[in-house]
């Protein structure tokens, strides 16, 4: 475990320099920084709160000058001290790593530091002297006999990161400081191009994204949180009629040779994504899609009031204006099979196969051939591929229950309520706080009409002749919270009624199909039932098969099925150049960044002006529960700069020093 | 809510910033980007720097007082030590980071940069680092704005300006870190962006990073040339904002004082673009009724502007058709001074230069438009900005305050109405064409001259009247500000607007707020009020207020122009309008390599 030799972090002091090594007392929170990569000691490591030195020898000065560097070259150019005073920090740390003997030096440092900490407008001035003037001020005597050497010190291996919480939020790691930046700027078409640097569907998770970033964003500590989701639809949106044509095959430079084409199995996010990213390395790709639509679960499984299928599609054909193919209707296990890839001459293949099978509720008499009894996947299936898209007439009755509290409950509820649906239930079994699905999505379908009842759990579903007649319910009451912090539910004897209804959806989970892995394929599976990777590489137990998506992770968000087609892109590429996977920098340096978060104090100390999030305009509920219309308007240019004003930048640098 | 500033106490309300209650309680706080009447608080300088003791925390903070919300119980000390000290070092810091020529700066002697400096006690700036700035963009591409970015100190007034008060949105923010700079959408030289020119950016900059380009060189050479035959014009709004360059009051009418100026200067001829904006009316007006009566394409909008022109021929150049053909005032002039006054005068064309004074920075550039040129020369042949005069006169060693006031004497084109005087404030071209159109269609005088449904601030005012039996009720607008100029063209665009006619000023206010006139430190348009009660002003005392009762309008229809659109006046008053719309293609290619260059 990596000991602390001397160190600052929030103003706490760590002193061991008097003692020998193996004095020094092990403390959990450095368990993860012993090694950077396999066989290269941290030596240091350096943060806007502060900074720790693990081994002797370490060359302050410079490590201070890499730092500065990078603080100097993230700095937005908008506030005076950040942009001018880093520069000056900078260049005086420059002169004396560069032999400079005159430590008076280090005054004019510590006044300019102490100012751009204490005057500067974003998170990344205000934190980018924290570790300098720490330094100064408790170890002052290492930097001044540094000094006095005159000599520049030893050169040393460096990484430097940039980081903001919301960044780290993200699954797809997306770098909303800087799209948003671009905004501000004036540049909307290269905020979307910060945005299409980590998947092609910008508009889509735009509309639909659960939005990890929001959750972790500072600004919940002063208002509520920026709209990090509706900035990145109004720039998709409004570039919306040329970012097609910014798409080409003449973009790939390094064009690959056709035998080392890669087959992409399915058309969903993690599938497009993953293409995407092969696409732009210069790998021929095929993507096999079991549907006659692209885009999967997000096509399928969302309704089009959320995200209107024009969006999706016109995103999904970027894989074609980049040269790829996409095959409809091919549904592997059916119509080719893990050896027929191999030996058409695939030497790599993607698994980005969705959830799309529902889940039993496990009720008496609950039975899937019953008439009116159909999982909230499949219920979303019909409407958006059999009525949406090819206008095949269906009745689902006059009175639906459905049973779940997330979002596909949400999309079944609102649905069915433009499909013609008279009376609308939602059944869940705990109270609305424990609700999986988004609170505006609940919202939503509260004012659009749908019945609710908390606290209630299905017994039996009711039917006569083969026909659904109505579910037997029982009211709930919540327990304790358990090991998770989730309450437990138990049902109220005696408080049995019954709900009549000719639907009954069961919308309480989804699991993957994986029935197109054959035996002899040597794709092994999980415990949990779903294909085993290594979650660095994403590959399979199959040697050039990779996964990633719902098939991996289980029924989940589309940015995390995106950024585990990115990541597995990177792994083909890897694996296909080197024959293994190389060790990214930036993701470990991220893990860093995870270790040390339980060392840093919440809150934020200077007072900042209310200005409240932008409200986005939607239809009338009255309105659009008759019809399938996007229900949430575009926001203006204004509102944008507005939104995007909100931004505080909690941009960080983080830098280690390491052996090698 | 209560809390202190300095020991006293003050009242506020909930969201008010502790400098807004400074200001309002008679605490002076230095500040330098913060521009309370656009509501522009981007906090960027780090000037404003108080010291803050929150009623619930222990220690006390350095916040910016333009961005810090007071608190209720929150303790402000607005001239401590280290409050002093930093705010010093802030501008120290700015310095260091800013080309500081100032000798022979364009904003000498009203730059806000020195202002603070002088504020907060600098006595010496030691940290010099001319690599900082010595990269930076010079643009001097525009006819009409220059732009040196080693002056700029990141206040985003421009951008401020140019995005929500015009809504042009031309002016985006480029790189980061130190090269960090106001750049050009698409990274266009000025020349050729979507630029319209209006300089309203250059009324807001606080140093001297935006500037009208200078032509007073090519003044002087005109006035010190003895073959030369130099004829002066000043537009309506000139007369009404110069004496602020000489520390009159806002709204001084200093008409005569610039005729004697420019007979000081040696300007063979002093005349008054008021002349030829009666002129326009007469073309306008008869082009107007022309298109009422023939099914012509409407609504007409007014042609007077530049800035507005130009707008058109750069975001909606498919509304080309609804401009009024007529010329400018300033380019009638130019024309009708090289041909009617060269003929009455006995010079020759090509010996006459027309040098024309404006309130606007897109004049310069209109007096080069190939379109307003006759026989290879161009009607106009140098435009100063009033900023410009008042320095051309300055260096000419004329104090424009102290002179005494001469009348116009060219019998031919020296004299004007009070509909011409009106032309400088936003409602003025309209207000003046209704008098005229009025009486052409009813024979008689509009009984109420002063029509006020089109006066007032409003950003698009809407007014109706009617021309009798023939032309029936006719729907005007008046649009200020690109912004509301958008909003009058979008409406047009989707058949919601049924005007018939339209007048647009691009500057907030019209000529009187333009580009060219003088700035005010720290306040957008501090002048308006003054300026505008001027113009009106001189439109109630002159013994003619409309258009066609100027007897020397009626004299050049009848001895040069025959009537009005005609095939004369055609030839010489009347223009056409190009489609200039940017076209911009982009390749993901181009726009990541770009990100990649920034980061």
């Amino acid at each position: 475990m990596a000991k602390v030799i001397f160190g600052v972090w929030d103003g706490n002091v760590i002193d061991n320099r008097g003692k020998n090594v193996f004095e020094i007392e092990e403390h959990p929170a450095f368990r993860d920084f012993d090694e950077f990569n396999a066989g290269n000691p941290i030596k240091a490591f350096f943060g806007g709160h502060g900074f720790f030195i693990f081994e002797k020898g370490v060359n302050l000065l410079g490590a201070a000058l890499h730092y500065m560097e990078r603080a100097a070259k993230e700095s937005c150019g908008k506030c005076t001290p950040c942009r001018v005073g880093t520069q000056i920090l900078k260049s005086k740390l420059e002169s004396l790593a560069n032999g400079e003997r005159n430590p008076n030096v280090l005054d004019d440092i510590e006044v300019i530091a102490e100012h751009v900490r204490s005057t500067s407008l974003c998170g990344l001035g205000q934190t980018a002297t924290v570790a300098l003037l720490e330094m100064l001020k408790y170890f002052r005597e290492e930097i001044v006999a540094q000094i006095a050497t005159g000599s520049h010190g030893p050169a040393q291996p460096f990484t430097t990161y940039i980081s903001a919480p919301c960044i780290e939020a993200c699954p797809s790691k997306i770098d909303v400081p800087r799209y948003i930046d671009y905004i501000k700027d004036g540049k909307f078409t290269h905020s979307l191009g910060i945005i299409l640097q980590k998947y092609p569907m910008a508009a889509t998770c735009g509309r639909v994204c659960v939005r990890f970033c929001e959750m972790a964003c500072r600004r919940t500590q002063v208002d509520e949180a920026v709209g990090i989701k509706v900035l990145k639809r109004f720039v998709a949106d409004h570039e919306r009629n040329v970012i097609n044509e910014w798409f080409s095959s003449n973009l790939i430079s390094d064009r690959k040779p056709d035998d080392l084409k890669i087959a992409v199995i399915g058309a969903g996010p993690a599938g497009i994504s993953a293409a995407y990213h092969l696409l732009l390395k210069g790998y021929p790709v095929d993507v096999f899609e079991a549907k006659t639509v692209p885009g999967g679960m997000a096509a399928t499984g969302i309704p089009n009031y959320r995200l209107p299928k024009d969006v999706l599609r016109k995103e999904v054909s970027i894989i074609e204006s980049l040269g790829g193919r996409i095959f409809y209707d091919k549904r592997m296990g059916r119509d080719f099979t893990l050896k027929s890839l191999m030996a058409d001459g695939y030497p790599a293949v993607f698994l980005g196969v969705g959830a799309h099978k529902g889940k039993t509720m496990g009720v008496a008499g609950e039975d899937e051939s019953l008439e009116g009894c159909q999982f909230g996947v499949d219920l979303l299936l019909h409407i958006n591929h059999d009525y949406i898209d090819n206008g095949i007439p269906m009745t689902l009755g006059e009175k639906m229950v459905v049973v779940g509290g997330g979002n596909v409950a949400m999309d079944c509820v609102r649905s069915a309520l433009r499909m013609g649906v008279r009376e609308v239930h939602l059944v869940y079994r705990r109270s609305r706080n424990e609700m999986p699905a988004d609170h505006e999505e609940v919202e939503a379908a509260e004012k659009e009409g749908v019945v609710f009842h908390f606290l209630t759990h299905p017994r039996r579903i009711l039917s006569e002749n083969g026909r659904v007649k109505g579910i037997e319910l029982i009211k709930m009451k919540l327990g304790e919270p358990d090991a998770s912090g989730r309450r437990g539910v138990s049902p109220l004897d005696g408080s049995e009624f019954v709900l009549e209804a000719d639907a009954i959806v069961p919308a309480i989970g989804q699991q993957v199909d994986l029935g197109f892995v054959a035996p002899e394929d040597g794709v092994g599976l999980n415990k949990q039932g779903l294909i085993q990777v290594n979650m660095d590489t994403l590959m399979t137990t199959r040697k050039g098969v990779f996964a990633g998506g719902d098939c991996v992770t289980g029924p989940a968000t589309l940015v995390q099925a995106m950024a585990q087609g990115e990541q597995a892109a990177r792994s083909i590429d890897e694996y296909l150049t080197y024959g293994r996977v190389h060790f990214f920098p930036n993701d470990r340096m991220s893990q860093l960044v995870a270790s040390i978060q339980p060392m840093i104090k919440k809150g934020i100390t200077i007072p900042i002006k209310h200005e409240y999030r932008v409200r986005i305009k939607e239809l009338d509920p009255e309105t659009r529960k008759k019809m399938f219309e996007e229900v949430e308007k575009p926001i203006s240019v204004e509102e944008a700069y507005h939104e995007a004003s909100r931004c505080m930048r909690c941009y960080r640098v983080y830098s280690v020093i390491t052996e090698q | 809510m209560l809390g202190f500033i300095n020991g006293k106490e003050v009242q506020f309300e909930q969201n008010e910033t502790i400098l807004e209650v400074a200001k309002r309680t008679g605490h002076f706080i230095p500040t330098l980007c913060e521009m309370a009447d656009i509501h522009h608080t981007p906090g960027t300088c780090r000037v404003c720097l108080v010291d803050v003791k929150r009623k619930n925390s222990p220690g006390r903070l350095m916040v910016t007082s333009c961005t810090t919300p007071m608190e209720e119980g929150m303790d402000v000390l607005t001239r401590t030590p280290a409050v002093r000290e930093k705010q010093r070092l802030q501008v120290e810091l700015l310095l260091a980071d800013h080309k500081q020529d100032c000798a022979v700066c364009i904003r000498h002697g009203n730059c806000e940069l020195q202002d603070a400096a002088q504020f907060v006690g600098l006595q010496h700036s030691k940290h010099t680092y001319p690599q900082f700035y010595m990269e930076r963009t010079w643009d001097d591409s525009s006819k009409a704005i220059v732009r040196d970015m080693s002056k700029c100190i990141r206040c985003f007034r421009c951008v401020q300006v140019c995005r929500e008060i015009q809504g042009a949105d031309v002016l985006v923010i480029s790189e980061k870190g130190l090269a960090t700079e106001i750049s050009v959408r698409d990274g266009a030289p000025l020349a050729a962006s979507d630029c319209v020119s209006c300089g309203q950016c250059i009324l807001v900059c606080p140093v001297g990073a935006l500037a009208e380009k200078d032509d007073i060189e090519n003044v002087i050479d005109f006035l010190y040339d003895p073959e030369i035959v130099t004829v002066f014009q000043f537009a309506p709004a000139v007369r009404i904002a110069l004496g602020e360059e000489f520390m009159l009051p806002p709204g001084t009418n200093v008409e005569g004082k610039i005729i004697t100026a420019l007979k000081g200067l040696g300007a063979d001829v002093a005349l008054d673009t008021n002349f030829t904006a009666d002129l326009v009316i007469m073309e306008e007006g008869t082009e107007l009724l022309h298109r009422i009566k023939d099914g012509g394409t409407l609504p007409m909008f007014t042609s007077c502007c530049p800035g507005w022109v130009n707008f058109v021929e750069k975001n909606y150049p498919e509304m080309r058709p609804h401009i009024s053909s007529t010329k400018s005032p300033q380019a009638c002039l130019g024309s009708m001074a090289k041909t009617y006054l060269a003929e009455k005068m006995g010079k020759p064309p090509a010996k006459i230069k027309v040098i024309s004074i404006m309130p606007c920075t897109a004049k310069k550039e209109e007096a080069s438009r190939p379109e307003l040129a006759s026989g290879g020369a161009p009607d106009v042949d140098v435009v100063l900005t009033t900023r410009e005069f008042a320095r051309l006169l300055k260096r000419e060693g004329i104090r424009l305050d102290g002179l005494e006031e001469s009348p116009y004497d060219n019998p031919w084109m020296g004299d004007y109405s009070g509909a011409a005087a009106i032309f400088g404030t936003t409602g003025g071209v309209m207000e003046a064409a209704l008098r005229t159109v009025y009486k052409v269609a009813w024979g008689r005088e509009l009984e109420q001259i002063e029509f006020s449904g089109v006066r007032g601030f409003e950003n698009i005012r809407e007014a109706q009247v009617d021309l009798g039996p023939e032309l029936g009720v006719v729907k005007v607008a008046v649009a200020h500000s690109l912004k509301a100029a958008r909003k009058v063209v979008e409406a047009v665009k989707r058949g919601e607007a049924s005007y018939h006619f339209v007048e647009v000023m691009a500057c907030p206010g019209g000529c009187m707020g333009g580009g060219g006139q003088p700035r005010s430190k720290k306040s957008y348009q501090a002048s308006w009020e003054a300026r505008r009660e001027a113009l009106y002003g001189i439109d109630r005392e002159r013994p003619v207020r409309q258009s066609h009762n100027n007897p020397l309008i009626a004299r050049l229809y009848k001895e040069y122009l025959d009537e009005p659109y005609s095939a004369k006046a055609h030839e010489l008053l009347h223009t056409t309008y190009r489609d200039r719309k940017r076209i911009v293609k982009h390749t993901m290619k181009e726009i990541w390599e770009e990100i990649e260059r920034r980061e």
